[in-house]
């Protein structure tokens, strides 16, 4: 029995140390949060500046999260190993907060008042990053993430700018305008129909603003279905569009419903377009049991060439990541946004100086995928040169990247 | 339209039956719900996918089966010995078996997320096509293999229980297990076997539930409330009442979703629940767990 005993906990003590590498840092060989990443080029012994990044690498959005913590964790070691911020260094402290806002809060906590960071990566989830708001105003704490839902940027009873915080992708409804404007021009679509995630603020944000577009620009919209967390199958809601037979229908959630989704459609018979979000790129092509057809999504990179195409070579080969996924690339690109904004700062630690120059002074900042980053300092979003690609797959079921895609709607 | 939802009703109910069944068997010996079998039927959806991509040429889908299902039971006798074993030694109230159960349904999930969180895996296609007609009706192959096999858990689960020695013994610990060691019965072995069947059943189940959905670590939970609800309904610890009521479920799930959305579906779905508890608390079976299998 006592065997028994010591091998249980051996196994639990091994589970507990693989569980907490979530909230370590890892790249450069360097674990646990706090620990600082040296330079090779004489950043070891100045005062490091120290950030945090806080992303889901343990619930529901993990499968974006990881690769985003990992995108954010080479963007630090590349920043020391290239002269770190005006020289010095750059200690990076993670944490987890599982897609809920409630931990998203303590993580933010734990990152200003006990690490003392003086900026913060966001994740590419609107619940959390909406919770933060006055928080990071009232310490002054500039967050750059993927927070795509407009909400967490702007307020939308005014319309003003958070002062705090920062996106460093094109926003959901900008987005959303991109493939509307697609299906309209391009693939003559009149009536559409959405399927989509009400639990989901992603999935939401992307959902209205496409309803909008198309409604404003003369198409009709034959029926907006829903599903939430909790279900597994939206086989009615699929049979339900599929006998209105809209030309198009708009797919809005993470990987794994969009697959469920996707399939759903299909196996009740309809034929037409299925435009997808951005969370449509690989594994969904794997994953889908029904022939890819007729399929496009938007997608922030052309993932075969660029940095972005470095990047994950080696996230691919540092973490057995199977396919390669867009957000290596979103963790890359706000650490580059808020490095170029450090780099001018007299002190990149005070965070109102840093502030004001992501809002002013955010200019052509290179993205993983080539395109310029330039903050609207009225939004605190990129501006509307930054756009996206509109993506299929092609008979191989490989993603092709069909049009690089700008949208100046406004609802 | 309407016999189409009907029949899609009996697929997706199909799947809730699935799991609903492995529920059952071991309520029906242990009085407890074994929230542990979703977190082994996403292990076991693991298992089948790692073991055909082991092969250049995939093996035949029954030898898979049979390969998790072998697993399965395997890791039933594992969470068995390592969370029940002792609690059942001491006699110890259903509580501990049921927080014993949560535990383990966490740890599993938490270490495939830890080792496989990185990807979503899909099984490969085993069928041409993703569905057939019978006239103008579609039927999901998927679905309808789902439906097949849980027919067959079922037919051969009530034979074991009703037509052999085994059965027997099951039947006698179910009553009573000590009155059952007066009887010379050895209780535990019988409860190891009952862990063992429902192991069996989370192996088929982690096959089937990952080839029409992905593998990823919380693919058995998510499906554990529905599976759930429908042992409930069914009469705690009836398998024929949990096949019946989990397609049921599914059926007025579909209706449900179909005409009133899928954000007002779940006020009513389980209104219905509490009214059909509070007029029929023994639930579609009419027998309550404590008297029977």
């Amino acid at each position: 029995m006592k065997k028994i005993i010591a091998l249980a906990l051996s196994v639990l003590m091994l589970t507990s140390a693989l569980a907490g590498c979530g909230n370590e840092t890892k790249p450069g060989g360097t674990s646990g949060a706090g620990t600082t990443q040296p330079g090779s080029q004489g950043t070891a012994n100045l005062e490091p500046i120290k950030i945090g990044s806080i992303q889901d690498t343990s619930g529901g959005a993990s499968l974006a999260g990881q690769p985003n913590q990992w995108g954010v964790e080479y963007a630090v070691r590349w920043i020391n190993e290239n002269g770190g911020i005006n020289g010095r260094p750059v200690e990076l402290y993670s944490r987890d907060c599982q897609n809920d806002a409630e931990v998203g809060v303590t993580n933010y906590r734990e990152l200003v008042d006990e690490a003392g960071v003086c900026a913060i990566i966001g994740p590419p989830l609107s619940n959390p990053a909406s919770a933060w708001v006055e928080l990071a105003t009232e310490d002054k704490i500039p967050i750059v993430g993927h927070f795509m839902d407009e909400v967490c940027t702007t307020d939308p009873d005014t319309g003003e700018a958070y002062p705090y915080m920062f996106l460093a992708e094109p926003s959901c409804s900008v987005q959303s305008y991109i493939l509307a404007e697609y299906g309209m021009n391009e693939l003559n679509v009149k009536t559409v129909a959405t399927l989509y995630n009400t639990s989901n603020a992603y999935a939401v944000a992307h959902e209205g603003p496409f309803v909008n577009y198309v409604e404003a620009n003369g198409g009709q919209v034959l029926a907006r279905e829903t599903f939430g967390w909790t279900d597994t199958d939206y086989t009615a809601q699929a049979q339900k569009i599929a006998a209105l037979n809209p030309d198009a229908v708009l797919l809005c959630d993470y990987c794994n419903q969009m697959v469920t989704a996707y399939d759903n459609l299909r196996d009740a018979g309809y034929t037409g377009y299925i435009l997808g979000a951005n969370t449509m790129y690989p594994p969904f092509n794997s994953l889908v049991k029904n022939e890819i057809k007729d399929c496009y999504f938007v997608q922030n990179y052309d993932l075969s060439a660029g940095t972005i195409a470095d990047l994950l070579d080696i996230q691919m080969k540092e973490t057995g990541t199977d396919y390669p996924t867009s957000n290596v690339g979103f963790g890359w690109d706000a650490c580059m946004v808020l490095f170029n904004a450090m780099k001018q700062a007299k002190d990149p630690t005070d965070g109102e100086e840093v502030r004001q120059i992501l809002e002013n002074n955010t200019k052509d900042v290179e993205s993983a995928g080539g395109a310029k980053i330039t903050i609207d300092p009225s939004t605190h979003r990129p501006t509307r040169d930054m756009g996206m690609y509109i993506a299929s797959y092609d008979e191989d079921v490989n993603v092709d990247c069909l049009v690089y895609m700008t949208s100046d709607y406004n609802s | 339209m309407t016999f189409q939802l009907f029949i899609s009703g009996v697929s997706l109910g199909s799947v809730y039956a699935l799991i609903a069944v492995g529920f059952a068997i071991v309520f029906s010996i242990l009085k407890f719900s074994n929230f542990a079998h979703g977190g082994m039927i996403s292990a076991c959806a693991y298992i089948g996918y790692f073991f055909l991509s082991a092969f250049e040429t995939p093996p035949p889908f029954v030898v898979t089966v049979i390969f998790t299902t072998i697993c399965g039971v395997l890791l039933a006798l594992l969470v068995d010995t390592a969370a029940y074993r002792r609690i059942r030694r001491k006699q110890a109230p259903n509580i501990y078996y049921f927080l014993a159960s949560i535990t383990i349904a966490i740890l599993i999930e938490q270490i495939l997320s830890v080792f496989f969180g990185k990807n979503l895996y899909g099984y490969p296609a085993i069928f041409k096509s993703t569905t057939f007609n019978i006239g103008s009706i579609r039927f999901s192959s998927v679905d309808t293999l789902i439906l097949v096999v849980s027919l067959v858990i079922l037919a051969v689960l009530l034979y074991v229980i009703n037509g052999t020695r085994i059965g027997l013994a099951i039947r006698t610990v179910a009553i009573s297990p000590s009155t059952s060691r007066l009887m010379g019965i050895n209780s535990d072995v019988i409860i190891i076997v009952v862990f063992a069947i429902a192991g069996a059943l989370a192996g088929i189940s982690g096959v089937l539930l990952g080839m029409k959905y992905s593998v990823y670590p919380s693919l058995g939970p998510s499906m554990m409330i529905k599976g759930f609800i429908a042992s409930v309904i069914g009469g705690l610890g009836s398998l024929g009442g949990a096949i019946i009521a989990a397609i049921a479920l599914g059926i007025v799930e579909i209706f449900l979703t179909y005409w009133i959305g899928s954000l007002s579906a779940p006020i009513v779905l389980f209104g219905i629940m509490l009214v059909f508890l509070a007029v029929r608390p023994e639930g579609i079976s009419g027998r309550f767990a404590k008297d029977k299998v």
